[in-house]
């Protein structure tokens, strides 16, 4: 898997150091609210919870603490098509615009390039996305950010940043923001994590299993061959693959004094 | 917002903070730090039976540890098993009598106070969090609230360290940096068995027994075996 509870750590932490740097008015109630939203979010790791529950949330928070007209997250299916999960609003007009988002838009482009997507005015001639950019002024838009939420190599999807003026974010802003957008990816990818600890689970009690069988079988060789545990290691590991056996299949075989052990790891004929 | 999402953000932020990347060391030195213990551990049990531990952070964990895993008894077993918190706040004088081999030679090692918690997220049960100090009392409200956190945070690391192990069914290169597998007694089970022609299981029964009645560690008695330095006899409790 391409992701970690390390990076949870890491980004909660950077998050936290990004909430902590504002002084103003404006960025200490941005501080409180974002502590609350990382709160909360760091609440949702693994334990059962509802991912659009959570999209949801983190879509009404960057329209309270970022001062933006409308938010909305969007993440990839199974198809590889991007679909609109949750929205700050319900507005028909809102929704048809991450609709339309399935073919061209600010969330395609950053979702594909894994790289924030800006447009500080959708009224100019130069609009990469003639469609879209017709449909949000319409709507009353005149700029729009899309942050991509990524984890190391891997893109699940964007949140879409709707402003009413022209212009671009702060830097501080869209930092903050993007470390909303982390921990939330971090969430959903622990839960769909949670889902596999069991099957985990079992892998480690096979692993561990296997090892203990094959340190057993070291210490029989060992002790037969009166070798080193070492060198009964290498003795096994050597067999194994010139019999293109699994090493735990040899060990195991060693340990139950099965036929198919390796003549040599047998007991002795007594006579 | 509730008082466990806090306290995980905040043990978070603490792990965060004690390196990167984070490593199943900071998880018990935070465990211990977070809760006012003097030591901490982390047991991983194999079927109803320690397996090994992932780390320890200092000698006192470390034979609470160890001593569990040669006699089978004791907090993280019993935390285990019942799937529940298991406390004892004062060892030396301890309401109930639960553990008669484990509690002698604990409390000659210093131990005072030892309290297990379970390892699990949801059915899925792994072991426990073990957490001791060297003078009798009871976790306070704050501090058994952080353990029961941090053995959540604790069970899902495990899992998620696990989980980005290699395709050849090993354990985890993150898992065993800091652990005690036990490999070693395995070893001299494996020569006990070779040596007096019995099976596995009741070798290494023949070595727990050997280390229980001479009253040294089990790793130590089987150190000794592998380096040719003990050879159990064939008759009962024997050895030379």
């Amino acid at each position: 898997m391409p992701w970690s509870y390390l990076s949870a750590w890491a980004m909660i932490a950077r998050a936290v150091d990004i909430a902590g740097t504002g002084m103003t008015r404006t960025e200490a109630s941005r501080e409180a609210v974002l502590l609350e939203a990382l709160v909360s979010l760091a609440d949702t790791l693994v334990a059962d919870f509802d991912v659009v529950d959570l999209l949801a949330s983190l879509a009404d928070r960057c329209v309270e603490v970022f001062d933006v007209a409308a938010a909305g997250l969007m993440l990839v299916g199974p198809d590889g098509a991007l679909r609109v999960m949750a929205s700050s609003s319900e507005a028909m007009r809102i929704l048809e615009l991450f609709e339309l988002q399935s073919e061209e838009g600010p969330c395609p482009d950053c979702y594909l390039s894994g790289k924030v997507v800006t447009h500080p005015d959708l009224a100019s001639t130069a609009s990469p996305w003639p469609r879209f950019s017709a449909e949000a002024l319409a709507a009353g838009f005149r700029s729009v950010q899309a942050l991509p939420m990524r984890l190391r190599g891997s893109v699940i999807g964007a949140l879409n940043l709707f402003h009413t003026g022209t212009g671009e974010m702060v830097s501080a802003d869209i930092a903050a923001a993007q470390a909303l957008a982390d921990v939330a990816t971090i969430a959903i990818l622990q839960h769909r994590a949670a889902l596999e600890a069991q099957a985990v689970n079992s892998q480690l009690q096979h692993a561990l299993n296997s090892r203990i069988v094959i340190e057993q079988a070291k210490g029989m060789v060992a002790e037969r061959r009166q070798i080193s545990t070492q060198e009964a290691f290498s003795a096994l590991r050597t067999y194994a693959r010139s019999q293109n056996l699994r090493l735990a299949d040899v060990a195991q075989a060693v340990v139950e004094g099965s036929p198919s052990a390796p003549p040599w790891a047998r007991l002795p004929r007594r006579g | 917002m509730n008082g466990t999402a806090e306290r995980r953000a905040r043990i978070l932020v603490m792990l965060a903070r004690a390196g990167h990347p984070v490593q199943t060391k900071s998880l018990c030195r935070v465990s211990a730090e977070v809760t006012g213990a003097t030591g901490a551990g982390i047991m991983l049990m194999s079927g109803n039976t320690p397996g090994g531990s992932l780390c320890t952070t200092n000698e006192m964990s470390d034979v609470i540890e160890q001593l569990q895993y040669a006699l089978g008894e004791g907090p993280c077993v019993d935390a285990y098993q019942q799937d529940t918190p298991v406390l004892e706040a004062d060892l030396a004088n301890a309401r109930t009598r639960r553990w008669p081999a484990f509690s002698p030679p604990a409390l000659r090692a210093g131990v005072a106070a030892v309290f297990g918690f379970p390892l699990h997220i949801g059915a899925t049960r792994l072991g426990a969090l073990n957490l001791c100090r060297d003078s009798a009392g009871s976790l306070d409200q704050q501090q058994y609230a952080d353990a029961l956190v941090m053995a959540d945070i604790v069970a899902e690391s495990i899992l998620i360290f696990q989980s980005k192990a290699g395709p050849g069914g090993e354990v985890a290169a993150e898992l065993e940096e800091a652990a005690d597998f036990h490999w070693v007694v395995h070893q001299a089970s494996g020569m006990v068995a070779a040596q007096l022609g019995i099976g596995i299981g009741h070798a290494l029964a023949r070595l727990r027994g050997y280390a229980f009645a001479n009253e040294r560690l089990l790793a130590d008695v089987a150190k000794d075996v592998v380096a040719r330095r003990l050879r159990l006899s064939a008759d009962e409790m024997g050895g030379t």
